[in-house]
């Protein structure tokens, strides 16, 4: 099927389409086809009402439920079909009004925030190329380099807190315990994972962050290290669960194989196992990397919440602001541009996990490709 | 029925007030008046009040010559607080609709008045004060450091001075901590203690949006200094004397001048203003006396007051205050 589909060129696909369709009007009930016609109809306009913020959206809304209701008494099928379809389309569409509005919403600050670079000005520029946050005082400006790079820190110290720890635990719960604790333990740790941020948070502010204060001398509450710490902590059952499903869909068949021609069990886990389950092992190191970057509740109780890049770079001793943080600790306060500077936050996210996201859909089709169908 | 109306500020405390009045609860309540000596329940300055053996707003109208009613809920006179903005409420009382207007500033401010006219037209009484008192962690109080001048704080926050040895106090770095930007608290902070409302705050180490954090952060940290609502100080986080251009502003409520009074910088009065009529020419009548006495007690001070994160009147206001409203019966 697959093979076909890509071999099929442009015209043939529309033309194929095209046929279905006619044969599907062809084949069904006029009625039928009416009630499908008037819920799609009624639909689209409540939609465009929405859009428009009609007082009246609620009447072809209501001529929709109706006719829903009368289909789904009449043509269950049919009209279940295309309730299914209504639902996946809305998702879709939901998802992109939010991303139309963030972007729309950020555009002001990102007007103010132009640099003119070679004659040309460019929007929002500034915010990338100077490292000052000032939301009061002048000049007034709104960089996103402070929280850019709390992020990262944030980020690349709660990995490299998560993954060597989530990634040995699942290849031990998959290889090497024995199945009593394996049925004990792999629960236990899909239960971390429902711990609310808060709580971590919470000990993090009252426990953790004076305790560093006191052992390393810090000026103050709040670090880079004990943020990332706690995310990774936070992000540990995630990777540990992922990864050990992906490692148990490697099949016994290459196991016993490698077992046969006398390699050690050490050796068959790092040569075969991890190698075969590689896809699904990042995919879990990278949605333990997503949750770092999205964490929020915990971020913003424990740093400190003045945006300025950390001096040296790498000092991670201090902890100001990350792009979560940002915007939860600054909504409630926020107006004017400081208010759109925030939308910029949460559109820098919303790409940074697009891109995430993308990369691991790449590396596992890069896997697929390399290993065959079995992972 | 007495009504009042005005400024968001000052509603929590007159309409707490109010609410207390309108139940008009038995001293043997002991939460809300009183005592409960089987449930070791006592309102804060219920001795100082000499212990009456009346319900709440019957004692208090009864000061003023009203009769007691001895029923629950039924007041010798109800009240009621409407809920608008500092200069709507101080129109409602120059125009007779209410018979007090609550503002969070003063009324030549408000209706752009002239202070003779002010005084002409209606009398000002101030029930409490909205304000940040300044606070540094017990160890850097404990080691010297129990007053600074305004100019100091200044320094500090704009990361001028960074060491407390500079300013008498240990040779220990200065954790500075701010509140939200741009938040009202922050934006008084600049305009009253830095100069100006978008003056710069370099210095600031952390910022936080509520003052229970910030009072976790002080007590937590060394060497840390704050502001933050009065009600939230304590041993660890306390407040320290300001002195500003010669004058100590000291945190002592009997002190001559107080981190409670009006002139201090980082505080503004709230005020309850009546009219002056041809019945009333001192401005007061006896149930606006009745109801605004109960402010001024101890009782008042600390129940409606203080309970809302507001500062109370130092004993110096509260006498002054007293004398506005007509002699008791």
């Amino acid at each position: 099927m697959a093979q076909a589909a890509e071999t099929e060129t442009g015209a043939e696909t529309l033309a194929r389409h095209v046929r279905r369709f006619r044969e599907f009007l062809a084949t069904t009930d006029r009625e039928a086809l009416a009630v499908v016609g008037v819920m799609s109809l009624a639909l689209l306009s409540a939609f465009v009402g929405f859009l428009l913020v009609s007082a009246y959206t609620i009447v072809p809304f209501a001529v929709f439920l109706g006719a829903a209701g009368y289909g789904w008494i009449r043509y269950q099928g049919l009209t279940a079909r295309l309730l299914m379809l209504t639902m996946t389309v809305s998702t879709i569409v939901i998802l992109l009004l939010i991303i139309t509005f963030i972007f729309y919403e950020s555009v002001p600050v990102l007007v103010y925030e132009s640099t003119t670079v070679l004659g040309v000005s460019v929007p929002g520029l500034r915010m990338f190329t100077q490292p000052n946050w000032d939301a009061v005082s002048s000049p007034i400006r709104y960089s996103m380099v402070p929280m850019i790079h709390g992020t990262v820190m944030v980020t690349v110290i709660a990995t490299v807190v998560a993954a060597p720890l989530g990634i040995a635990a699942a290849l031990f719960l998959s290889e090497i315990a024995p199945a009593p604790v394996r049925e004990f333990v792999k629960p236990g740790v899909e239960i971390l994972a429902g711990i609310p941020s808060i709580v971590y948070g919470f000990i993090g502010f009252t426990v953790l962050s004076p305790w560093a204060s006191d052992q390393f001398r810090i000026l103050g509450q709040g670090t880079y290290l004990f943020v990332g710490v706690v995310v990774g902590l936070m992000a540990l059952p995630t990777i540990v669960s992922v990864a050990e499903d992906a490692l148990n869909t490697v099949p016994e068949s290459m196991k016993s194989g490698s077992l046969a021609v006398g390699t050690t069990d050490w050796q068959t886990m790092t040569s075969i196992t991890l190698p075969a389950a590689f896809s699904g092992v990042s995919a879990a190191v990278l949605l333990g990397v997503g949750r770092a970057i999205g964490e929020t509740m915990a971020a913003t109780v424990m740093l400190r919440g003045v945006p300025r890049i950390t001096d040296p770079l790498y000092n991670v001793f201090y902890g100001q602001e990350t792009l979560t943080s940002l915007i939860a600790r600054n909504y409630g306060e926020a107006d004017g541009l400081q208010m759109d500077a925030l939308f910029v936050a949460g559109v820098i996210l919303f790409v940074t996990v697009l891109v995430i996201s993308i990369g691991s859909q790449y590396i596992e089709w890069r896997m697929r490709k390399k290993f065959g169908g079995d992972v | 029925m007495l009504t009042a109306e005005g400024s968001s500020t000052v509603y929590p405390i007159a309409n707490k007030g109010s609410s207390y009045w309108n139940s008009n609860a038995p001293p043997s309540d002991g939460e809300y008046w009183g005592s409960n000596p089987e449930e070791g329940n006592t309102v804060p300055g219920w001795e100082a009040l000499g212990e009456p053996d009346m319900r709440l707003a019957d004692y208090f109208a009864s000061l003023y010559g009203f009769e007691p009613s001895g029923e629950q809920a039924t007041p010798p006179f109800p009240t009621s607080i409407g809920l608008s903005h500092s200069g709507t409420g101080c129109q409602s009382v120059v125009d007779g609709l209410v018979d007090i207007g609550n503002s969070s500033g003063p009324i030549t401010a408000e209706l752009g008045w002239s202070e003779s006219k002010a005084e002409e037209e209606v009398v000002d009484h101030v029930l409490g004060r909205d304000g940040q008192p300044v606070v540094v962690s017990g160890d850097v109080y404990d080691n010297g450091v129990q007053q600074l001048t305004g100019e100091e704080v200044r320094q500090i926050y704009q990361d001028e001075i960074t060491n407390w040895s500079e300013v008498g106090g240990p040779d220990q770095e200065i954790y500075v901590i701010g509140r939200a930007e741009g938040s009202g608290t922050d934006t008084s902070f600049r305009l009253n203690m830095l100069g100006s409302a978008d003056a710069p705050m370099p210095g600031v180490n952390t910022r936080f949006g509520q003052n229970q954090q910030v009072a976790t952060a002080v007590a937590q940290n060394e060497g840390a200094i704050a502001y933050m609502a009065l009600a939230f100080t304590s041993e660890s986080a306390p407040p320290i004397a300001i002195n500003f251009e010669g004058t100590v502003y000291e945190p002592d409520r009997d002190a001559e001048n107080t981190i409670f009074d009006s002139d201090y910088p980082l505080n503004r009065d709230l005020h309850q203003y009546t009219k002056i009529t041809d019945e009333t020419p001192e401005g007061t009548d006896m149930r606006e006396a009745a109801f605004m006495n109960m402010f001024l007690t101890d009782f008042g001070q600390q129940v409606f007051v203080e309970a809302n994160n507001y500062i109370p009147l130092p004993t110096s206001d509260i006498e002054s205050e007293k004398a506005k409203l007509p002699e008791q019966m």
